[in-house]
C-alpha cells in the first residue's frame, strides 16, 4: 500500500517535476474527475464562502443600505455585546450538562442492553425512536411535557410529593429541562457503545477476573479502555452537536415575536443568537464575524479533546 | 469473522449467567426506560386525538376521540404540499449526496495520485467544520445566485458530496480486495465500469446507509428551510410543523391538539422509514463509532 | 463489456459534469418565481372573519386584474428581512408600527409621500397617533390597519367578594398590590388564581407612562431606559408578580388558560383584574357572553385615565413589485369606507350567532365614528354595553411608543431587560441599565446609517 511518490527524491523540483509528470496519467486524470464534485463543492460552498464571510466581517453588509468597511467594529462589537457572552455562556453549560450525561446514561443502557438476550431487538428500536423524531417536534413537546403548571412532568413530580418548577420560565430551570428533552435522543450513543462493547474480547475480562478484580474494577480496567475510541469519538460529536444547538430552543422560545415577548435570555444559545442577528436583523457582517468566532470555539473545544485523546484513547491492533 | 462471533457469544453467555433476581433487575430497567422513551410518542398521538380543553388532562387514552384534528390540520394548512415538498427535497438530496459522496469516496480510496492526502485531509477537516459556522456565508451564494427563495439550497450542496459520507463509504472502498479491480482492470474493463460493476454492488450496505441517513437529516432539517422558504407553497413539512406552531400554538390561537396532530403528521414518517430500515441505521451508526 | 479506452474516459467525465450540471438544471426548475408579474403577494395578513374578508376584496377589486395572493400567519421578521435582502419581497407588509421606524430607516419600506399624493389620501381621517408611530422624521411610511386600545378588565363577581367594591383603582400603586394578593388563590405551591396580571413584558410602556416616565424620547434618539421612574415602574410591575407566586408559577397559569374559549380565564375566575387589549372584549362576547365583567379606563398615578394604543400597519417594502397597486391596496384596505362596510358585514355575522356585537376600533377616525354611531347599538347585554363605550371613550387619551429608527431592537432591548429581571437574572436597575446601552447603541447605529 506504500505511496511510490513518496519514496522516491525528496527535492522540490523533483517532486514538481512528478507532479507535472503525473497529469500525463491517466489515474491521476481519472482520480480527479472521480473526486471533482467534491473539488467544486469545497470552492463553491466551503472555501469561498469562509473567505467571503470573513471579508464581509470587516463590513457592515446587510444586503439592504449601502455596505461600508467598518474596520474592526464587529469584532469590537463581540466584547462589547452582552448577549454574546450570555449566549456563548448559556452553550457552554448547556453542552458541559448535556454531553457528559448523555454518555454515562447510553452507556449504562448499553451495557444494560449487552446482557439481554432476547429482546435486545426491540429495546434498541425503542431507545433509537426519538432519534428519528424531527427536531421542531422535539422543541413542541418539551415546551408541552415541561409546562410548569399542567405538563405531565411535573404532575409526575407532584405525584411522588416533589413541587416540580417551572420549567419553561424559569431562568436557571430552563437549560436543565431542554437537556433534558434532548437526553431523550441519545439512542444513536447508546447503539454505538453497544457495538463497542460487543468488539471487547473476552478473554481480558477472563484474565481480570483471574486476578481477582471485581465488576468495576473490571469495567475501570478492561471496559473503558477498551471502548476508549468510542467514547472519544462519541465526546467529539456531541459536543459539537451540543455547540451548534439550535432547533429545540428556537422553536421553544424565539419562533415568533410573541414567543419572543416573553423570553429572557436562559435558553439563548450562541447559534440562536447568530440566526437572529443573520436573518432577523440581517446584521450579515456582524453575523459573519460571530460565525468566525464560533468556529475558532469549536476549534479550540476539539483540539483539546483530541490531545486529551492522544493520553487517554487505546487504538485496538494501532499499526500506524 | 461469523466463527469468532459465535465463539465469543458462547463465551460471554457463559459469563453472563448472573442470577435470576439481577436479570429481572436489569430487564425491570429496561422496561423502565423503555417507558420513557416511548411515553412522549403516546402523549404526542393521544394529545392529538383530544379536544382542545384536554389536551393538558395528561391521560393515556383520549376519552373523546376527536378524528376531526386531523382533518381540521389538514384543511387549514397546506399539509398535503409541505409532505410533497419534504419527499422531493429529501429524495433528492439523499440521492444527490449519495451518488456524489459514493464517486468522490471512489476516488480516494482507488486512486494514488498526486495532492491525495492534502485534499483527503481537507476532506476530514471539512467533516470537521460545524455546519452552523457556514450558514450565514453559504447564504450569501446562494442570495448572489438569486436562489436565496427557493429550494435549490436544501438539497444542491449534496451534488458535491458530503464530507462525511466520503469518509464513511472511503472505509467501504478501502476494505474491498484490491485483487478484485486488477483482475477486471487486465479483462479490460476502464475505471466507470470497476466503480459501476465492482465497487457498488459490494458497498450497497453503505450506499444504503448513507441514503437513509440523509433521508433522516433532510426529513428534520429546520434551519436551511427557515432560511430559504418563504413561499408557504415551497415549505418542508418541519417548517410547515413551525407555522402551524406559530399559528396555533402560544401567542397564537392556543390549540394545541391541532399543533400535535400536526407533530405525528411530521414524525410518523421517519419512525416508518426506521422500522423498515432499523439495520441500516444501527450498523451504520455503529460503524461510524468504530471507525471514527 | 470494455469500452475503448477513449469512450471509457468520456463517460466517467460526463458523470462527474452531469451531477454539477445539475445545479444550473436546478437552477431553472424547483424554485417559486412568486413574482410572477400578475401576482400580488401580501404579507402579515390573515383575512379571519368579515372585517378582512370584505376590506381584502375591496382591496383585491382595486388591484384587478392582478392576483391578490395572501400569505397568511403573523408578521415574520426574519421572513420579510431576508425576502427584501433577496429581492424577492412581498407586494405590500402589514406589521406591527413599532418596527416601521427601524426598516424605513434601513431602507427595507418605502415611503408613502408620493403615494398620499397619488391617491388623495387624507391623513387627517386617521388617528394622529397611529400616523406618527409610522412616521420617521418627518417622513409616512404606514397606514393604520389597527388600532389596540388597552383598557382595564375586571372580573366583577371576584373582585366584589374579596373587597366589597367592584372597581380597581390603579394609581394607587399600594393599594394595588394588596389587592393582587388578597385576590390570588393558590393550590398548595400552584397559583389558581391571579389576582392582578400587570401584563409585562408586553404593557410595559403602560406601567412606564402611568408612573410619568418615558422609554425613548419623542423624537425617537434617546432612550431613557434606565431613568428612574422607568426602573421605579419595572420593580413595582414585577414585585406584583413576586407577591402572586414568581414569575414561573403565574405565567404558567397564564399559558394553561383557554383564552379562546368558553372556559377562558375570566370565566372560570382564574383572573380578579388585568389591562387587556380591546380584541379581547370581542373574543369575549364570541366565547362567554354572560361573564360579569367590568371595563375602566387604566388610571395613571396622578389618577388619569391613559391608554397605551399600538396596532399595525401596511406598509411598501422596497423593490415591491407592485408599487402603484401596492398603494391602491393599501389605501383601500383602510379607507373609510372599507372599514364600515367591513364592521357592518361583521356586525350581522356577529348577531346572528346571537353574541353581542361590541365595535370595532379601526385607526380610522371617520370608520370609528360611522361605526360608532350607525353600526353598533346597546345589546342589552349591559357589561359589554359598557365595554364598549369606554373602549370609544379611552381613544383620546391614547399614548404609543414615539418611532424610532431602531425598531425591533430598540423593543427586543427593554422586552429583555423586563424577562432578565422576570426570571430572576438580574435586578431592574442592571437590566435597565445595560438595556439601555444597548438601545442607544442601535439607535446611533441605525441613524447614523440614514444620513
Amino acid at each position: 500500500m506504500s505511496d511510490p511518490a513518496t519514496l522516491a527524491g525528496t527535492g522540490r523540483r523533483a517532486r514538481t517535476r512528478r507532479w507535472m509528470a503525473s497529469w500525463r496519467n491517466r489515474d491521476t486524470r481519472a482520480a480527479y474527475l472521480f473526486i471533482l464534485p467534491w473539488l467544486v463543492g469545497f470552492a463553491l460552498l466551503t472555501a469561498g464562502p469562509m473567505i467571503a464571510s470573513f471579508v464581509l466581517s470587516f463590513t457592515n453588509y446587510d444586503g439592504i443600505g449601502p455596505t461600508k468597511n467598518v474596520g474592526f467594529d464587529n469584532y469590537r462589537q463581540l466584547f462589547d455585546d452582552p448577549s454574546v457572552a450570555t449566549s456563548m455562556m448559556n452553550t457552554l453549560v448547556f453542552t458541559a450538562l448535556r454531553v457528559p450525561l448523555s454518555m454515562a446514561l447510553a452507556l449504562a443502557l448499553a451495557m444494560l442492553l449487552l446482557r439481554v438476550t432476547r429482546g435486545s431487538g426491540f429495546f434498541r428500536t425503542v431507545f433509537y425512536l426519538p432519534v428519528m423524531t424531527p427536531s421542531v417536534a422535539v422543541g413542541i413537546l418539551f415546551l408541552l411535557l415541561f409546562n410548569g403548571n399542567v405538563g405531565v412532568i411535573n404532575r409526575a413530580l407532584e405525584f411522588v410529593g416533589i413541587t416540580g418548577p417551572s420549567w419553561t420560565t424559569d431562568g436557571s430551570w430552563v437549560k436543565p429541562g431542554l437537556v433534558l428533552t434532548t437526553l431523550w435522543a441519545l439512542g444513536g450513543t447508546v447503539v454505538i457503545y453497544l457495538a463497542a462493547l460487543k468488539n471487547v474480547p473476552q478473554e481480558l475480562y477472563e484474565a481480570s477476573e483471574l486476578d481477582g478484580a471485581g465488576r468495576w474494577t473490571s469495567f475501570v480496567n478492561v471496559t473503558l479502555p477498551q471502548i476508549s475510541g468510542a467514547l472519544f469519538f462519541t465526546l467529539i460529536v456531541n459536543t459539537i452537536a451540543s455547540l451548534q444547538t439550535f432547533t429545540e430552543a428556537y422553536t421553544a422560545f424565539y419562533g415568533t415575536a410573541n414567543t419572543q415577548t416573553y423570553s429572557s435570555d436562559a435558553a439563548l444559545f450562541y447559534v440562536v443568537y447568530l440566526f437572529q442577528q443573520a436573518f432577523q436583523f440581517m446584521h450579515m457582517g456582524y453575523a459573519s464575524a460571530l460565525s468566525w468566532l464560533l468556529f475558532l470555539v469549536i476549534l479550540v473545544i476539539t483540539l483539546v479533546q483530541a490531545r486529551l485523546s492522544k493520553r487517554f484513547v487505546y487504538y485496538e491492533g494501532e499499526a500506524r | 469473522m461469523s466463527r469468532t462471533v459465535a465463539e465469543r457469544d458462547t463465551v460471554a453467555a457463559s459469563r453472563r449467567t448472573s442470577g435470576p433476581i439481577a436479570r429481572t433487575l436489569r430487564l425491570l430497567a429496561l422496561l423502565g426506560a423503555t417507558v420513557i422513551f416511548v411515553y412522549p410518542f403516546f402523549w404526542l398521538i393521544s394529545a392529538s386525538l383530544k379536544p382542545s380543553e384536554s389536551v393538558f388532562d395528561n391521560s393515556l387514552l383520549p376519552s373523546d376521540w376527536q378524528f376531526e384534528n386531523y382533518r381540521e390540520i389538514w384543511t387549514a394548512v397546506p399539509l398535503g404540499t409541505w409532505v410533497l415538498n419534504s419527499v422531493t427535497v429529501t429524495l433528492a438530496a439523499a440521492v444527490a449526496v449519495t451518488i456524489s459522496s459514493a464517486l468522490v469516496a471512489f476516488g480516494f480510496a482507488y486512486f494514488r495520485f498526486p495532492g491525495r492526502n492534502l485534499l483527503f485531509g481537507l476532506v476530514i477537516a471539512t467533516m470537521m467544520l460545524p455546519a452552523v459556522v457556514l450558514m450565514v456565508p453559504q447564504y450569501l451564494v446562494w442570495n448572489s445566485l438569486h436562489l436565496a427563495s427557493s429550494q435549490v439550497p436544501l438539497w444542491a450542496p449534496n451534488l458535491f458530496g458530503s464530507a462525511f459520507y466520503i469518509f464513511l463509504l472511503r472505509q467501504f472502498f478501502l476494505g474491498l480486495p484490491r485483487e478484485l479491480f486488477d483482475a477486471a482492470r487486465i479483462d479490460g474493463a476502464n475505471y466507470w465500469t470497476m466503480f459501476y460493476r465492482i465497487a457498488v454492488p459490494l458497498c450497497r450496505p453503505a450506499l444504503v446507509v448513507t441514503f437513509v441517513f440523509e433521508v433522516q437529516a433532510a426529513w428534520t432539517d429546520l434551519i436551511r428551510p427557515l432560511i430559504y422558504l418563504r413561499d408557504p407553497d415551497l415549505f418542508t413539512v418541519p417548517r410547515g410543523l413551525k407555522a402551524v406552531l406559530d399559528q396555533f400554538g402560544e401567542g397564537g390561537e392556543l390549540r394545541w391538539e391541532i399543533v400535535c396532530a400536526a407533530s405525528v403528521v411530521v414524525t410518523v414518517p421517519m419512525i416508518v422509514v426506521f422500522l423498515i430500515c432499523q439495520r441500516q441505521f444501527t450498523s451504520g451508526i455503529a460503524t461510524t463509532g468504530r471507525k471514527g | 463489456m470494455a469500452a475503448p479506452p477513449r469512450r471509457r474516459f468520456r463517460r466517467s467525465a460526463s458523470l462527474a459534469a452531469a451531477s454539477t450540471g445539475l445545479l444550473t438544471l436546478a437552477a431553472c426548475g424547483g424554485i417559486s418565481f412568486a413574482d410572477d408579474s400578475d401576482t400580488f403577494v401580501t404579507m402579515g395578513f390573515g383575512a379571519g372573519d368579515a372585517l378582512g374578508t370584505v376590506r381584502l376584496e375591496r382591496a383585491t377589486e382595486a388591484v384587478a386584474p392582478l392576483d391578490v395572493q395572501v400569505n397568511e400567519g403573523q408578521f415574520d421578521e426574519q421572513q420579510f428581512l431576508s425576502a427584501v435582502a433577496a429581492d424577492d419581497p412581498p407586494s405590500v407588509v402589514r406589521m406591527d408600527r413599532a418596527l416601521i421606524g427601524g426598516y424605513a430607516a434601513r431602507g427595507a419600506l418605502m415611503p408613502l409621500t408620493e403615494c398620499v399624493d397619488q391617491q388623495g389620501i387624507d391623513l387627517d381621517e386617521y388617528r394622529p397617533g397611529a400616523i406618527d408611530e409610522a412616521t420617521l422624521d418627518g417622513t409616512l411610511y404606514g397606514l393604520p390597519d389597527s388600532y389596540d386600545n388597552r383598557v382595564l378588565l375586571v372580573n366583577r363577581e371576584v373582585v366584589a367578594e374579596a373587597t366589597g367594591s367592584d372597581t380597581v383603582d390603579t394609581s394607587d400603586w399600594a393599594g394595588l398590590m394588596d389587592f393582587a394578593e388578597s385576590l390570588q388563590t393558590r393550590d398548595g405551591a400552584r397559583l389558581t388564581r391571579i389576582g392582578f396580571d400587570p401584563k409585562i413584558p408586553e404593557f410595559f410602556p403602560l406601567w412606564v407612562e402611568a408612573n410619568g416616565g418615558q422609554l425613548i424620547s419623542e423624537d425617537g434618539r434617546t432612550a431613557r431606559l434606565d431613568s428612574p421612574e422607568v426602573v421605579e415602574a419595572l420593580e413595582y410591575a414585577v414585585s406584583l408578580i413576586d407577591a402572586q407566586g414568581g414569575w414561573g408559577r403565574f405565567k404558567a397559569l397564564r399559558d394553561s388558560f383557554d383564552q379562546f374559549g368558553a372556559n377562558n380565564q375570566i370565566a372560570r375566575d382564574q383572573v380578579g383584574a388585568y389591562p387587556m387589549e380591546d380584541w379581547y372584549v370581542n373574543v369575549l362576547a364570541g366565547t362567554s357572553p354572560d361573564v360579569d365583567l367590568g371595563t375602566q379606563p387604566f388610571l395613571d398615578r396622578e389618577g388619569e385615565p391613559i391608554n397605551y394604543v399600538s396596532g399595525l400597519s401596511w406598509a411598501i417594502p422596497k423593490g415591491s413589485p407592485h408599487i402603484d397597486e401596492a398603494c391602491q391596496f393599501i389605501a383601500t384596505m383602510t379607507s373609510a369606507e372599507s372599514w364600515v362596510e367591513a364592521a357592518r358585514a361583521k356586525a350581522e355575522e356577529v348577531r346572528a350567532t346571537g353574541a353581542p356585537y361590541t365595535g370595532d376600533y379601526t385607526g380610522n377616525r371617520e370608520a370609528d365614528r360611522i361605526i360608532e354611531n350607525e353600526i353598533w347599538e346597546p345589546t342589552g347585554n349591559d357589561a359589554f354595553d359598557e365595554a364598549t363605550r369606554q373602549l370609544y371613550a379611552v381613544q383620546d387619551d391614547s399614548f404609543s411608543v414615539p418611532a424610532n429608527a431602531a425598531g425591533t431592537e430598540f423593543r427586543k432591548a427593554w422586552q429583555s431587560a423586563v424577562n432578565r429581571v422576570l426570571s430572576g437574572d438580574q435586578e431592574p436597575e442592571e437590566a435597565l441599565r445595560q438595556a439601555q446601552d444597548l438601545a442607544q447603541t442601535a439607535l446611533d447605529i441605525a441613524n447614523q446609517g440614514e444620513e
